[in-house]
């Protein structure tokens, strides 16, 4: 059965990881995350969910004080598209095997705002008609032109990578500086690029979505982003991230290539709302799948580490716990995917894979009957430690007592598999007290080096 | 079919990055990642005599002591055959394997191995002509299950002088 399983999802984890657009498109997005945080932090500050630690700061600095803040959030929220095309450009020319790689980014960059609409309109109280400005709006560089991004960032780069290989390049005498080389051998393809996208902008203007934005946004982005709106979704991603892993294989970086784009569409746009002074409606956010569905990293493996370090009864499993727990807090468990192990372990199988489900599961219904706020749209660090993440990504103290009941529940779910564990552990260790051989006495102090 | 296992410190469950500076330890049986190998190990008859591991750090700031004590603790368990890993793409690891296994092939008449990706490529290249390395994909790649099986394959034919090892190691070792 196992085997079967493995033999299915090799292939899957193989297409998934080691495609060159979707590797692009995750690692791209993987750029911006820095850019997020760093956003969401001003964010937090300028909608700290303490009252007392608001009118402090107004008493401070005067009213409006936020709004210094929100020029930084702003960039990191609302230019989300703008950040995504760059960097996903840049990983597609890596993905290409470019050697001028930014060349490749910036030309992905130019392509996306050659077709995005570059006037705009706003009507004017009392004014008979709306009144136009040159300019782009957050509108299409945000969340609504996050999908667009992603594709023309990656049709770009191939047509500018398939100009370079087809040597449609202008060659300089040797001799003259390689910047001024590179940007030269940069100019057709270029060219050939924002032409082509001057011409799909044409082209959009004649049909009855007037611009690609809009077109993408009604026939990929709404039906993609709606699958992450249904309540299945994150057990999905939960799921198979874990499955992946248990087989020895990094389970995130193949569905992250699916589902990560779909996660910050769902964040941004509670970020969104907010700003509109809208109701937040995703429940499935980035904040959401870090802090409500694993604990100590994939498997959600904080109880068990937990269990290792203050109950077991074998000498391994007690000191493999005591020494994974400090980096379990901050999300990393490494040492116990290797050293306890899991990666292959029939055994912790089932609740490794089992415990991030239910976590989803009780997250969800937490959120959906109000127990605890849908999370914001802000993204922290994912090694933020439980109690603190889950209190600022909610902005409650409810989001705090949710976590603390999955990690209990997260214990019981791992408890049997512990103990059984524990106690093989155990009689290996007892066994092997009783009779001595020479290996016993294995010591490197009284190692005779001849 | 008694099988010595040379560990670094993540492997063996004593800590990972957080434990670089481990000394030399040897534990009896299999310890740690040994688990995912078992399985494997008891299809060709193998058990796991014991494991000797150390930190990579430590490993980096002594290595003659590591690779001459690993190498005499061998001689003086005397398995049928040691492995060295797998090493996945932790660089001080494989180079520490890719050494270890070079001297006891050197030093005492017992065959080993080492086991890495590809990542290593340093290492490999370096070692590759004085110890069989076992490929194996890196830390959460694709093929985990089916490089371990091609290990045993190896030690299988090597232990037993059954099968053409030669023919195995060009198509599984680097």
């Amino acid at each position: 059965m196992m085997q079967k399983l493995e033999k299915l999802l090799m292939p899957i984890a193989n297409v998934l990881s080691k495609n060159k657009v979707l590797s692009a498109i995750r690692d791209g997005f993987l750029i911006t995350v820095p850019i997020t945080i760093v956003g969401s932090i001003f964010l937090l500050i300028a909608n700290f969910p303490l009252e007392g630690f608001l009118n402090l700061m107004t008493s401070i600095f005067g009213e409006g004080w936020d709004a210094y803040l929100g020029r930084v959030s702003a960039i990191a929220f609302d230019c989300v598209a703008l950040l995504g095309v760059l960097s996903i450009g840049y990983c597609y020319s890596r993905e290409k095997g470019l050697d001028n790689r930014i060349g490749g980014a910036v030309v992905a960059l130019v392509c996306f705002l050659i077709i995005t609409p570059q006037k705009a309109f706003v009507t004017v109280e009392g004014a008979a008609e709306a009144a136009s400005f040159s300019g782009f709006q957050f509108t299409f560089l945000g969340t609504a032109g996050m999908f667009l991004a992603m594709i023309v960032a990656i049709v770009s780069v191939e047509i500018y990578a398939w100009a370079i290989k087809k040597k449609l390049i202008i060659k300089l005498p040797d001799g003259v500086p390689p910047a001024v080389m590179e940007s030269f051998a940069a100019l057709i393809p270029s060219g050939i690029a924002m032409t082509i996208f001057f011409v799909v902008g044409i082209i959009f203007s004649h049909t009855s979505f007037e611009y690609a934005h809009y077109f993408i946004y009604q026939v990929l982005q709404t039906p993609l982003v709606g699958l992450g709106k249904m309540a299945g979704f994150e057990v999905i991603y939960q799921f198979l991230s874990t499955l992946f892993w248990f087989f020895g294989i990094n389970g995130p970086a193949v569905t992250n290539t699916i589902f990560s784009p779909i996660h910050k569409v769902l964040t941004v746009e509670n970020y969104e709302a907010a700003q509109a002074g809208l109701e937040m409606t995703n429940i499935f956010t980035s904040g959401f799948s870090d802090f409500f569905c694993n604990f100590g990293g994939g498997g959600s493996t904080l109880g068990l580490v937990i269990m290792m370090a203050f109950l077991a009864k074998s000498n391994r499993m007690k000191t493999l716990g005591k020494l994974s727990l400090p980096a379990g807090i901050f999300g990393i468990n490494e040492p116990i995917i290797f050293g306890l192990p899991i990666v292959l372990n029939p055994l912790m199988a089932i609740p490794f894979i089992l415990a991030p489900v239910v976590n989803t599961v009780i997250g969800y219904v937490a959120t959906v009957i109000g127990f605890m706020p849908v999370t914001m749209g802000v993204q922290l660090p994912w090694t933020c430690p439980i109690i603190f993440s889950g209190f600022l990504v909610t902005g409650s103290v409810t989001g705090s007592i949710v976590q603390i009941v999955q990690l209990i529940i997260d214990v019981l779910i791992y408890y049997p598999f512990f103990k059984l564990l524990d106690q093989r552990y155990l009689e290996e260790e007892t066994a092997t007290a009783g009779q001595t051989d020479e290996i016993d006495d294995l010591s490197f102090d009284d190692l005779g080096l001849d | 079919m008694k099988i010595v296992l040379i560990f670094d410190q993540g492997l063996a469950g004593a800590g990972g990055k957080s434990n670089p500076n481990v000394g030399l330890n040897a534990a009896k049986g299999g310890i740690g990642s040994a688990l995912m190998l078992e399985s494997h190990f008891a299809k060709i008859g193998a058990t796991v005599a014991a494991t000797l591991y150390c930190g990579n750090e430590f490993f980096l700031n002594n290595q003659e002591e590591v690779v001459t004590k690993m190498t005499a603790m061998v001689k003086k368990v005397s398995p049928d055959f040691v492995l060295c890993g797998p090493c996945f793409n932790f660089p001080d690891y494989a180079k520490m394997a890719a050494m270890i296994s070079a001297s006891i092939l050197e030093h005492t008449d017992i065959p080993s191995c080492a086991m890495m990706s590809v990542e290593n490529a340093d290492t490999i290249e370096a070692y590759k002509d004085q110890t069989p390395i076992v490929k194996m994909p890196k830390k959460g790649g694709t093929g985990l299950n089916d490089s371990i099986a091609a290990l045993c394959e190896l030690i299988s034919a090597t232990v037993n002088h059954s099968g053409d090892v030669e023919n195995i190691k060009s198509r599984i070792c680097y």
